[in-house]
């Protein structure tokens, strides 16, 4: 059913606007090879973790990237708290990898920028993403803004701001919002000390939506981190 | 009243009972962190199911920090039991040993000894603490070396920087001396009430039981008594530990406290005064 | 001079228990004043209270002249007391004990004067060991070393003979007599048996349900000539009018079937027992047993004979 929609849609596309549908097509073939020419980096960042239920500081520490899918965060001997599915934290992978079809709803600003609106939709099935809408700064040839609907982990909206590195499409700032579950521990268990202000309550308990701000401080792009960097134990 | 402070403290560091508390700390302590030391990891997977199925952490959860704040979850509840061992004692084992009469006998106020007993078993307290910390936050941290501190609350994740941590120990532990305070002046009052020192002993223990269960019960009923009890704010040492911490809840929870001890010490000098001795 | 200790009208209930029942008695500087009774009469409660242990109901204690409410701290310093067992810190030494009820007698006292009363007290050499290993008779002694060691006027001590064996008797007796002839002592001392109040007391006070029975010097108390001589014979009628129109008639307390009972000092008691043997009397037994002794045995063990005259 999902491919005779995607099949009907892109028809319909390329029926009225066949020359745009290129256009995007090219767009977004650009600008996936401009994220993916970085193969890897290690990165000073800032991260605040902001979900109704963690209380936790503005963490301070290096994350190391590898493409495809490694990443680490080293915390010089405090804990790393990184999402599950931490990969998502990179423009690289919310983004479609193999065969898409991209079609252009549209323009919108962001900021003061006008950039063009790309849906992508991957042609493997077994794809984790479903579909990942681009919102594309033509000029600078950056993404300002994802959402990924995959097939496990909801939707995944990544805001992006761009300074120093524009040139490798890696971001200054990164906002990612995310949907979690619910968290709650049995109170005899941890026996609460009841006089704290209850945290503000979302009213959709069933999609709660975590944010996580990146600040990257400074790159070292390509540097060839090995595979086993991201398997060894955790310095203490 | 020195002189009569002096002689007290010199009676409870001469008397082996006394020690007896500092080698059940260290006992429960040593205990707790041996278990942590083998079974800590399986321990922590339990308690973190609900982050873990989310968040991927990594690093030296099981640090001194967590390991003292899980010894002081566990021994906290029990410290009342060790306080009541000395203040308990204060004067029914007095009157119990029959030195009370022979105390009496002598050109000293009652309201003096009150107050020298309850300032001897409150400095008492502040060395038991004191022990608990060297024990439980020391040598945990020796044991288990540094690192962020997580603090699992059941409606939330706590997070804190170890370099921003310490303070909030001492913050603690100071908070703790105040609720031990206040057991200590409880069992000062019941223990002039008996002439025996086992009576004092069980029954602030039972107190402290019983409310404390009613202060973690979740009916409307008891919703109305819990912030009166002062079993529901003796906990407020958790406070230091959630960011941000709740200032005005710990402060209310201190006044509280420190209402309860002032008025348990004054119902003491007034019954001591017009108590008969017979024992 | 005021009397070192002076009670009027004191009376003390616990709940519906009379324990004191208006009490009226002085003691006088220098006196060794016995208070007598059975156990439960009052004793305790009434020294109890005149040390400020337990509250009154109603009455006056007076030391030295001053109303003892009024600054029992004070009045405090110039008592010492032993009340009931000698009970110290059995995890402490007696030199401990000794210093620290010492240092709270409200003078600072030499370590000089206590060696002295350790002395006197006879636990020279014992007192670095701990109480807990003493025996009764040396808890009693550091119990009265404690009690005299800040040179108070007045020693209150109750039944400071109670748990010792003979030998401690013996010696807390002597003790008690050396601390007032020798030391100067005023002492107040319980006991519920007369013979030991009889051997140390100068007056005495027998106390019966929390009330005063009689009160006087022991030598007009335990006078001689009250003692009362029981002669068994076989029965004789002829003896008994004979005895009547004799000079021994104003000596009979009173006449049985093979009973005869003198009040009259025991020295006569050969010749008595001669003019009996040469009124032809067969006689049996003879014992002596003096007229307050028995009225104490009396009272303690059949209280209706509580008011019966002496």
């Amino acid at each position: 059913m999902r491919r005779f929609c995607v099949f009907v849609l892109v028809i319909a596309c390329c029926a009225v606007n066949g020359v745009r549908a290129a256009e995007a097509s090219v767009l977004f073939e650009s600008l996936r090879r401009k994220v993916l020419s970085v193969h890897d980096y290690t990165a000073e960042v800032k991260m605040n973790i902001n979900v109704t239920y963690m209380r936790i500081p503005q963490l301070g520490g290096t994350l190391y990237y590898k493409a495809p899918d490694k990443m680490r965060l080293e915390r010089h001997g405090g804990l790393s708290i990184l999402p599950k599915k931490n990969i998502n934290l990179t423009l690289s992978n919310l983004i479609p990898g193999g065969n898409v079809t991209v079609i252009e709803v549209g323009e919108a600003t962001i900021g003061n920028k006008k950039v063009r609106v790309l849906k992508v939709i991957p042609e493997d099935e077994k794809s984790d993403i479903i579909l990942t809408k681009i919102w594309v700064d033509e000029k600078d040839l950056v993404a300002l803004r994802t959402e990924t609907t995959t097939r496990n982990d909801g939707t995944v909206t990544m805001d992006l701001e761009y300074a120093t590195y524009t040139a490798y499409c890696l971001p200054d700032k990164v906002t990612i919002y995310m949907d979690l579950k619910d968290y709650k521990l049995p109170k005899g268990v941890t026996m609460d000390y009841n006089d704290q202000p209850a945290p503000p309550k979302t009213t959709d308990k069933k999609n709660q939506k975590g944010t996580i701000k990146i600040t990257y401080l400074k790159y070292n792009i390509n540097t060839g981190i090995s595979d086993s960097f991201f398997s060894k134990p955790e310095k203490k | 009243m020195i002189q009569l402070l002096r002689i007290e403290l010199y009676k409870i560091f001469k008397r082996p009972r006394t020690y007896i508390s500092f080698g059940i700390v260290t006992a429960i302590t040593t205990v707790i962190q041996v278990a942590m030391l083998s079974d800590g990891k399986s321990f922590l997977g339990f308690a973190l199911q609900g982050i873990n199925e989310q968040f991927d952490i990594h690093g030296n959860i099981l640090n001194g920090y967590l390991v003292a704040y899980i010894i002081l979850q566990s021994l906290l509840i029990h410290i009342p039991l060790l306080v009541a061992l000395v203040a308990g004692d204060m004067l029914a084992g007095e009157a119990n040993l029959g030195t009370l009469r022979l105390l009496l006998t002598r050109p000293v106020s009652r309201s003096q000894l009150v107050l020298v007993k309850f300032f001897a078993s409150f400095l008492y307290t502040v060395l038991l603490i004191i022990w608990l910390a060297v024990v439980a936050l020391f040598l945990s941290l020796l044991l288990f070396g540094k690192g962020d501190m997580i603090n699992l609350k059941s409606d939330a994740f706590v997070m804190l920087l170890q370099g921003d941590v310490m303070w909030r120990y001492a913050a603690a532990f100071l908070f703790a001396i105040l609720a031990m305070t206040t057991i200590a002046a409880m069992s000062l009052l019941l223990s002039a009430f008996a002439d025996n020192s086992i009576g004092p002993i069980i029954s602030t223990m039972g107190i402290v039981v019983v409310l404390t269960i009613l202060s973690n019960l979740e009916l409307p009923l008891f919703n109305l008594i819990k912030p009166y009890l002062f079993t529901t704010h003796m906990i407020g040492w958790k406070g230091f530990f959630d960011d941000p911490v709740p200032y005005a809840a710990i402060a209310r929870s201190s006044i509280i406290l420190v209402v309860y001890t002032v008025v348990f010490i004054s119902a003491t000098i007034v019954y001591f005064n017009k108590k008969d001795i017979r024992s | 001079m005021a009397p070192i200790l002076e009670v009027e009208h004191l009376s003390k209930s616990f709940k519906t228990f009379k324990a004191v029942d208006d009490l009226s008695f002085a003691i006088r500087r220098g006196e060794v004043y016995g208070f007598l009774g059975q156990n439960g009469a009052g004793k305790s409660t009434t020294m109890r209270m005149a040390l400020g242990l337990i509250f009154p109901d109603s009455g006056r204690i007076c030391i030295n002249g001053s109303e003892f409410n009024n600054s029992r701290r004070h009045l405090l310093r110039s008592i010492g007391a032993i009340i009931e067992r000698p009970d110290m810190y059995g995890y402490l030494s007696g030199w401990e004990n000794l210093k620290i009820f010492a240092a709270l007698s409200g003078s600072s006292i030499p370590a000089a004067r206590l060696h002295e009363v350790l002395d006197i007290v006879g636990l020279k050499g014992r007192e670095k060991d701990r109480v807990s290993a003493y025996s009764q008779g040396m808890k009693q002694r550091l119990g009265i070393a404690i009690a005299m060691a800040h040179q108070p006027d007045l020693l209150i001590l109750d039944e400071p003979t109670n748990g010792l064996d003979p030998q401690g008797i013996a010696e807390m007796r002597a003790l008690i007599i050396s601390l007032s002839k020798d030391h100067g002592k005023t002492i107040m001392i319980s006991s519920h048996l007369l013979y030991e109040i009889e051997q140390v007391a100068t007056n005495m006070l027998i106390i019966h349900k929390g009330k005063k029975i009689s009160e006087g010097p022991v030598q007009q108390l335990l006078n001689p000539d009250d003692t009362l001589t029981e002669v068994a014979i076989v029965p004789d009628d002829s003896i008994t009018a004979q005895l009547t129109v004799s000079a021994w008639a104003k000596y009979v307390e009173r006449t049985g079937p093979g009973l005869l009972v003198f009040r009259m000092n025991p020295a006569h008691t050969p010749a008595l027992n001669k003019w009996l043997v040469d009124a032809g009397a067969q006689v049996q037994s003879i014992s002596s047993k003096h007229s307050f002794e028995t009225y104490f045995l009396n009272i303690t063990s059949d209280t209706t004979a509580a008011h019966r005259a002496i």
